[in-house]
């Protein structure tokens, strides 16, 4: 049982840090992307081959993806300075398709559709911390750490100038604001992120192939910020533990029967998401506009 | 509104409160019956998988509990894998940690892959039925495969195909290890039988649209067509090419033994490899699976069923075997009763294991009459 809680935790907590990611791009920046799992991939692809070929050192590998996801976010900011709203999501639904192709074909780096077996348990400066129990809390301590850093930066200038571009870019133009540049470090910064929780989502599994970071994953991620509540930091954490959870306590209902598990869960787990948007839309932390 | 303190308390308390409810689930089953799980795909496009493979699982354990064959009983856990690596290892950590499964059943690569290290740290054996990629062989001590793996259909097929004057083969498979064994395979073994591979045209495994490869494959130029693929996209690929005039010999492997492909009137005629799988044979094994599985589901069991059923039942013949020598039921012991044993009875003959744990059955090609598999060589 305490395997499967740190289990559960693990993943949880990788999750919450892209979540809180796409949070820093879609509540912060209002730029609704639909193809943060293909940076959560590269982040992933990054830290399994710094892994595989130098050393398993997390922090090394975490930096690594960060750099990568970082310096490719600009596919995704050069849309975003051009077009908003629904082109920009037909734009990054095009991303996600070209990077899909992309992990699938380029054999020598992502493995194709086989995938990156046999990534070796991570270390920290030396240490060996493929325990579970270890790389839990490493994974709370980076949360903890990109949490605390979203929320000083959100209460500083650029936080400040990100959502008044969200709120309205012309305004925040015609104050002065340099929106490229701000929306860019956005995009950079939210896609870094990203990269931070693959590389330590591909520590965890040993095996990262092109099935985890597929738009499902994308819309996964995004359903998980809006359902908890966008621009709050509890907000994507609350998604993250309801839509990761909620399925695994429904495998504990015994009285499905083996066959009709998976439709059952669906089912149930379906209709949560759309009672939750009829009675909260705003998510379950999230705040109204006037509060924001 | 939820206060930010609330949102936080509630953030903080969900990852235990959830999977706290089961504690005593664990308790109840400790010493208790044997726990076989199940980490298939249970909902969405592969479902049907999942509850083809689920269906052989369970009519094994009807047998195995109706011939006492084990001191203790034998209970099904399922876990939906949802066809994602990432739901392979979530659900074999709760399979192996929470109902602490002895055995578990798996089909699917991705999976496979994912799960196989956890289940190799917690020394459960995970056997698979349903994946044929040679990847799938040696991933872990406790991985086991009951399914011929695909390099050795196709070495099946070629003697076959010799016979039968079709000299131009076009391939067309999905761009991933198990596709590109395929490709590997027919490259090195048409030639041994005067024919050759006239086209190759790869296709992304979630792909669905198949007009333009069709169009290729007819001005290739084939005389017959191999399709290597899995899933949703099997029937689409037969439905697709016979609906884009490609009227040539169809081919493919153990994957199209799925009654949604048998039931496809565009599939008429088509030639796939399988284990062997003679059902009117008069060995008692495959005599009372059969006679069960038309009574029971009124038809013929497929592949899959059989290796499912096989897999459930090399649980039941290793831990019989335990039990009698009085040794624990666990997965070392699981591991080296199957090496000691190496062969067994299984639905199709005698299946024999290597030191991977990979089996070895006779292969045969069939082809699909109304509807019916028809055993050709």
């Amino acid at each position: 049982m305490i395997a499967y809680l740190l289990n559960l935790a693990t993943l949880a907590t990788v999750f919450g840090i892209l979540a809180a990611s796409l949070n820093l791009l879609i509540g912060y920046a209002g730029i609704f992307s639909m193809a943060h799992a293909v940076f959560f991939g590269l982040g992933a692809y990054a830290g399994a081959q710094i892994a595989m070929l130098l050393v398993p050192d997390v922090l090394l590998a975490c930096l690594a993806a960060a750099a990568v996801a970082g310096l490719l976010s600009l596919c995704l900011a050069l849309p975003a300075l051009r077009v908003r709203g629904e082109y920009f999501v037909v734009a990054s639904l095009g991303l996600q398709m070209v990077a899909i192709t992309v992990f699938s074909e380029a054999h020598a780096v992502t493995g194709g559709h086989g995938g990156l077996v046999g990534i070796p348990p991570a270390t920290l400066f030396g240490l060996n911390i493929g325990d579970p129990g270890a790389f839990l809390l490493v994974c709370l301590a980076v949360l903890a750490l990109v949490l605390l850093g979203i929320r000083v930066l959100m209460r500083g200038s650029f936080g400040r100038s990100l959502m008044a571009i969200r709120d309205s870019e012309s305004a925040a133009k015609a104050f002065g604001k340099d929106v490229p540049r701000i929306k860019t470090l956005a995009v950079g910064l939210g896609c870094a992120l990203a990269g931070v929780a693959g590389a330590l989502f591909a520590f965890y599994m040993a095996f990262v192939n092109v099935e985890s970071f597929t738009l499902e994953q994308s819309v996964l991620v995004m359903a998980m910020v809006i359902i908890g509540g966008t621009a709050t930091l509890a907000g994507p954490l609350i998604g993250v533990l309801l839509l990761l959870l909620l399925p695994a306590g429904l495998s504990f209902l015994t009285f499905i029967p083996p066959t009709e598990i998976g439709a059952v869960q669906q089912f149930i787990y379906g209709l949560a998401m759309t009672l939750l948007m009829i009675f909260r839309p705003a998510g379950i932390a999230g705040l109204s506009t006037g509060r924001r | 509104m939820l206060t930010r303190r609330q949102t936080l308390a509630a953030a903080m308390a969900a990852p235990v409160a959830v999977p706290l409810a089961a504690p005593r689930l664990a308790r109840a089953q400790q010493g208790q019956p044997y726990v076989v799980g199940t980490l298939f795909p249970m909902a969405g496009p592969n479902a049907e998988y999942g509850g083809v493979f689920t269906a052989g699982v369970q009519m094994a354990l009807d047998h195995i509990a109706a011939d006492r064959m084990l001191g203790r009983p034998v209970e099904l856990r399922a876990q939906d894998s949802q066809g994602t690596p990432q739901g392979g290892a979530t659900g074999m950590t709760k399979l192996a940690s929470v109902d602490r499964a002895n055995y578990v059943l798996v089909g699917f690569t991705g999976v496979s892959k994912a799960a196989a290290p956890i289940a190799a740290r917690a020394k459960v054996p995970m056997v698979n039925g349903g994946g044929v990629g040679p990847d799938l062989a040696g991933l872990s001590p406790y991985f086991w495969n009951v399914i011929p793996l695909v390099n050795l259909e196709v070495r099946a097929l070629l003697p076959w195909l010799g016979r039968s004057g079709l000299k131009k083969i076009a391939l067309i498979y999905v761009d991933d290890p198990f596709g590109n064994a395929i490709l590997a395979e027919l490259r090195r073994g048409l030639p041994e039988v005067g024919a050759s591979l006239v086209g190759t045209f790869s296709v992304p495994p979630g792909s669905q649209q198949f007009a333009a490869v069709a169009a290729k494959v007819r001005d290739a130029g084939a005389d017959a067509v191999y399709f290597a693929s899995y899933g949703a996209q099997q029937s689409q690929i037969i439905k697709q090419l016979r609906d884009n005039g490609v009227s040539q010999q169809l081919l493919t492997y153990s994957g199209a033994t799925l009654a949604s492909v048998a039931a496809l009137p565009e599939a008429e005629g088509l030639v796939f490899t399988r284990q062997a799988a003679d059902w009117s044979s008069d060995d008692p094994v495959t005599k009372r699976f059969v006679t069960d599985w038309r009574a029971k589901h009124g038809g013929d069991p497929g592949s899959y069923h059989q290796n499912y059923y096989n897999g459930t039942r090399l649980f039941a013949l290793l831990a019989q075997g335990l039990e009698k020598q009085n040794r624990p039921v666990d997965g070392d012991g699981l591991r080296a009763e199957l090496l000691r044993v190496r062969e067994f009875a299984f639905v199709g003959g005698k299946a024999s294991f290597d030191d991977q744990g990979c089996v070895t059955m006779p292969i045969e090609v069939n082809k699909l009459q109304g509807g019916q598999y028809v055993r050709l060589s």
